[in-house]
């Protein structure tokens, strides 16, 4: 019983940082209904960001922070702007806009080989002052830079709550995810919400990325496991809702966690595949989500 | 025996009524106008018609047969065509493609399925168009080739769902004359259509529908003199197309 | 002489041109690496077109076939390793039970909106993926997880579908992709290409026309697994082994919609195309540069993709059949004036 308790806490803290990794998509699905499926290759980027700096200077993770979120908003502002854009311009009249869904693809093979010529197949993992680092809570063995990413989750999914709230550009955001030739006709570019809203989306992968580098290893496909789980993840707590994505992170953690004490980890994998077909089937809008006319 | 028989069928979305036990019989070879404002239940009316959905109760006869809630595909082997309100070409397939989808549903041959396109396309006059692509056409295009599309299915009930709409009066006049020769070939035809002159020059009977409800019906003399049209027309926001 | 040359003609005649090259180039190619890459290459095109058949025609975006692949390839492999069953039949009996998986997926999924379909079928696709990872044996038959299945070298039998030399194997999958081409072809000459494009297209128009549009595309769903299945055997009769990861994997589901949808999917010769132009850059950039730079295959193949989904969305077959027009037309130009030249003399 301990010991489902223990996997319990373990799943909720690792859950709500696979949340994390979600956010970004959420907000990218649910704006720009962009399906990206390079979000976890921009989740490697972020890591592999932080690795270097962390390697090169030094530098505590958490403070990586103030580097790796600008770099990773502007790559994907560009992202968006370069590769994203010019097929979307292209397919807004077509009713199932797949190209897009192509074009990501494509970006998530050049980034993934090309982190792989640039960094080498070798799974690296930097020591910083947190590694493997512990503390008790009562019993239970908390793991430090699984709580601090627990924290980190609760704060950027509360922060970028309260900018699509409360800030201006925020309700642009969300206007623009409505109806984005109304939006366009109140004045909002449209275009520049998505380069924005993909640059968010981006950049919480890349606080993501600073959250995981103590603890987790770093390798040119590491995005590829990630990237399934997110959309699993996005699909399961609903496209575009915040809480929907740091739960169904934690949903997904506990159960990764507390099976993974009674069967191999492959089987846990599948067992995932089939919740995730099930919503598919059952309640595509997942949790929290609104229904989508698409 | 009608062709058509709408038996006090009700279409409710939700707890909005769009469709308010409608009573409506039409004769063989008759073309028959539905008209009234904009979101009164016209064209939900079509569909529970064209086996899009169901109605929430009610029956619909045609030729004595119940084909309540039937699928649109079998309702269209039943000889029941419909155009949409909003034009669906299959847009990157040429004129004649599109035609020919609509004339294989009578014959599996690819060959007779392009001749029987060809010919209608010819009524149509869209036969010098045929190998242009439908994305590429214009709006008066689109309409006719929703109608062909339609025709080369060999009904023998057409529903028209606004053709007319985005037209300029030349080619309006040049779509009642046409309606007018398809009635001619056999073909019965019930049509919704908000511009007035046309429906009044191609209806033998108009019905007037109002938040979901028939409020009247008759000939078109009879129906332009009605008290109940006159108030419901002027007291709201109609908008002609 | 007058020649009486028309398009179609001139079309006709080409490709029976091309197709007896085809047929003669094991007489003056004789390296097995090359042959292997011809082989490779015509089993790509033969999963595309396969592939487009559903991906293409029908207009939806299945990401998960390498399932069927591995479905035909694991299903003849058993019934031979266990029963001693030729993996001829074994190869009928995949398609089938393929076929048979296909529709049953396809009912449920072609309902949903395109990029929920796409995720179901990458989930579809990793799921059997990694329940075949984890089972070792179904019954009496041995599937052995993910270390994948090995075929016995029996040496050159037809009955076993084994060959030492490599050219019996080009003949077949050549065969294969050209059957393949022509069903494809009929199929889009005739009601059921129709129904197919314009259910993909506009399902609601299409329904209103007569067209079961659900129905039409679980029958190309069928016809696509059954072939594809059949591929996944003669790959396992290629190489005698094959495991999982390969053989299931999203790579190779990736591959080949990303090949059709470069070459132009929902036309014939897009599969062909892209086949053409990517296959080679795959082989000969992880054959040559992968020894300094891993991964660089990919990371041009995803350039290419990306470059041609911004720029020619509908792929490459619509400029290249430009070109291709414009060649023959000059080519026609010459043979007439050649004609008229005899004319002359004589």
């Amino acid at each position: 019983m301990d010991l489902i308790l223990q996997a319990t806490v373990n799943g909720i803290l690792m859950g709500s940082i696979y949340g994390l990794t979600a956010l970004g998509l959420t907000l990218i699905f649910g704006v720009i209904k962009v399906i990206n499926f390079a979000h976890g290759s921009l989740l490697m980027v972020g890591m592999y960001t932080a690795y270097w700096l962390i390697l090169l200077t030094g530098i505590n993770p958490y403070l990586a922070l103030i580097i790796v979120v600008p770099l990773l908003f502007f790559f994907g502002y560009y992202m968006q702007e370069i590769v994203i854009k010019p097929v979307f311009k292209a397919e807004r009249d077509v009713r199932e806009p797949i190209t897009v869904i192509i074009v990501t693809t494509g970006v998530w093979y050049v980034l993934d080989n090309l982190s792989l010529i640039l960094f080498g197949a070798e799974y690296r993992v930097v020591k910083t002052g947190l590694s493997g680092k512990t503390f008790l809570l009562g019993e239970l063995i908390v793991s430090a830079p699984k709580f601090y990413g627990f924290v980190a989750t609760i704060v950027t999914a509360v922060l970028l709550y309260l900018f699509l709230k409360k800030t201006r550009m925020g309700k642009a955001i969300i206007a623009t995810s409505f109806d984005r030739d109304a939006a366009s006709l109140m004045g909002i570019n449209q275009y520049r919400i998505y380069n924005i809203a993909f640059g968010i989306g981006t950049a919480t992968a890349g606080v993501a990325g600073c959250v995981l580098i103590p603890f987790y290893y770093v390798f040119p496909t590491v995005g590829v496991i990630f990237d399934i789980r997110c959309f699993i993840i996005v699909v399961l707590g609903g496209l575009g809702s915040i809480h929907g994505a740091v739960l169904g992170g934690i949903i997904i953690g506990v159960i990764e966690s507390v099976f993974a004490q009674f069967m191999a980890s492959t089987w846990t994998e599948g067992i995932i595949y089939a919740i995730f077909i099930l919503i598919l089937f059952i309640k595509p809008s997942g949790l929290f989500g609104a229904r989508q006319d698409w | 025996m009608r062709l058509v028989e709408i038996q006090n069928v009700t279409k409710s979305f939700g707890g909005l009524k769009a469709v308010d036990s409608v009573n409506i019989s039409i004769e063989e070879g008759e073309i028959f106008g539905l008209i009234g404002p904009n979101g009164a239940g016209k064209s939900t009316l079509f569909n529970c018609i064209a086996g899009v959905y169901p109605p929430t109760s009610g029956s619909i006869f045609f030729q004595g047969q119940n084909i309540t809630g039937q699928k649109p595909w079998d309702i269209s082997k039943k000889c029941i065509a419909r155009t949409f309100q909003l034009v669906k070409p299959f847009g990157s397939k040429t004129v004649l493609y599109n035609v020919m989808v609509g004339s294989f549903s009578r014959t599996k041959s690819p060959l007779r399925a392009r001749d029987r396109a060809l010919e209608v396309l010819e009524k149509l006059h869209l036969a010098d168009k045929k190998d242009v692509l439908a994305k590429n056409l214009t709006i008066a295009d689109r309409k006719r080739l929703e109608l062909a599309k339609a025709l080369a299915t060999e009904p023998e009930l057409l529903l028209l769902d606004e053709v007319m709409a985005g037209l300029r009066p030349t080619e309006v006049e040049e779509m009642i004359a046409i309606i007018k020769g398809i009635r001619d070939g056999g073909v019965t035809i019930f049509v919704i259509e908000h511009i007035i002159r046309a429906i009044m020059a191609l209806s033998d009977r108009i019905a007037v529908i109002h938040f979901g409800k028939k409020i009247t019906e008759g000939t078109p003399t009879e129906v332009s003199k009605d008290e109940r049209v006159i108030k419901a027309y002027l007291g709201e926001d109609y908008v002609i197309a | 002489m007058k020649i009486g040359l028309n398009r179609k003609t001139t079309n006709y005649l080409l490709l029976f041109l091309a197709i007896i090259f085809v047929f003669i180039i094991p007489l003056f190619l004789k390296s097995p690496t090359y042959l292997q890459i011809m082989i490779l290459l015509f089993f790509y095109a033969y999963l595309t077109t396969s592939w487009n058949l559903v991906g293409g025609f029908a207009g939806v975006l299945p990401l998960g076939h390498s399932a069927f692949v591995g479905i035909g390839a694991y299903t003849s492999t058993i019934l031979y390793l266990h029963y001693g069953l030729s993996p001829w039949i074994g190869m009928f009996a995949g398609g089938l039970l393929a076929a048979l998986v296909g529709v049953i997926i396809g009912k449920p999924t072609f309902q949903m909106r395109g990029a929920y379909f796409a995720l179901t079928t990458i989930a579809i696709g990793e799921g059997i993926r990694v329940m075949v990872e984890n089972i070792n044996k179904i019954g009496p038959f041995t599937v052995n997880g993910p270390r994948g299945l090995l075929i016995p070298l029996k040496g050159t039998s037809f009955v076993n579908f084994q060959f030492l030399s490599k050219i019996p194997y080009y003949y077949i999958i050549l065969t294969m992709l050209i059957i393949v081409l022509g069903i494809t072809y009929i199929i889009s000459r005739r009601r059921i290409g129709y129904y197919l494009a314009g259910g993909g297209e506009e399902p609601e128009a299409a329904q209103a026309l007569g067209v079961n549009v659900a129905k039409y595309k679980l029958i190309a769903m069928a016809i696509s697994c059954f072939l594809t299945a059949m591929a996944g055997t003669f790959y396992a009769q290629l190489m005698l082994y094959f495991y999982p990861k390969g053989i299931l994997g999203l790579d190779l589901s990736f591959e080949i919609a990303f090949i059709a949808l470069i070459g132009g999917r929902g036309t014939i010769a897009g599969p062909i195309l892209g086949a053409l132009v990517l296959r080679p850059v795959n082989e000969f950039s992880r054959i040559y540069l992968s020894g300094f730079l891993p991964g660089l295959h990919l990371v041009i193949f995803g350039l290419i993709l990306i470059i041609v989904m911004i720029y020619q969305p509908r792929g490459i077959q619509e400029p290249l059949s430009k070109v291709y027009n414009l060649f023959v037309d000059k080519l026609e130009a010459c043979l007439i004036s050649r004609g008229r030249k005899k004319d002359e003399i004589s």
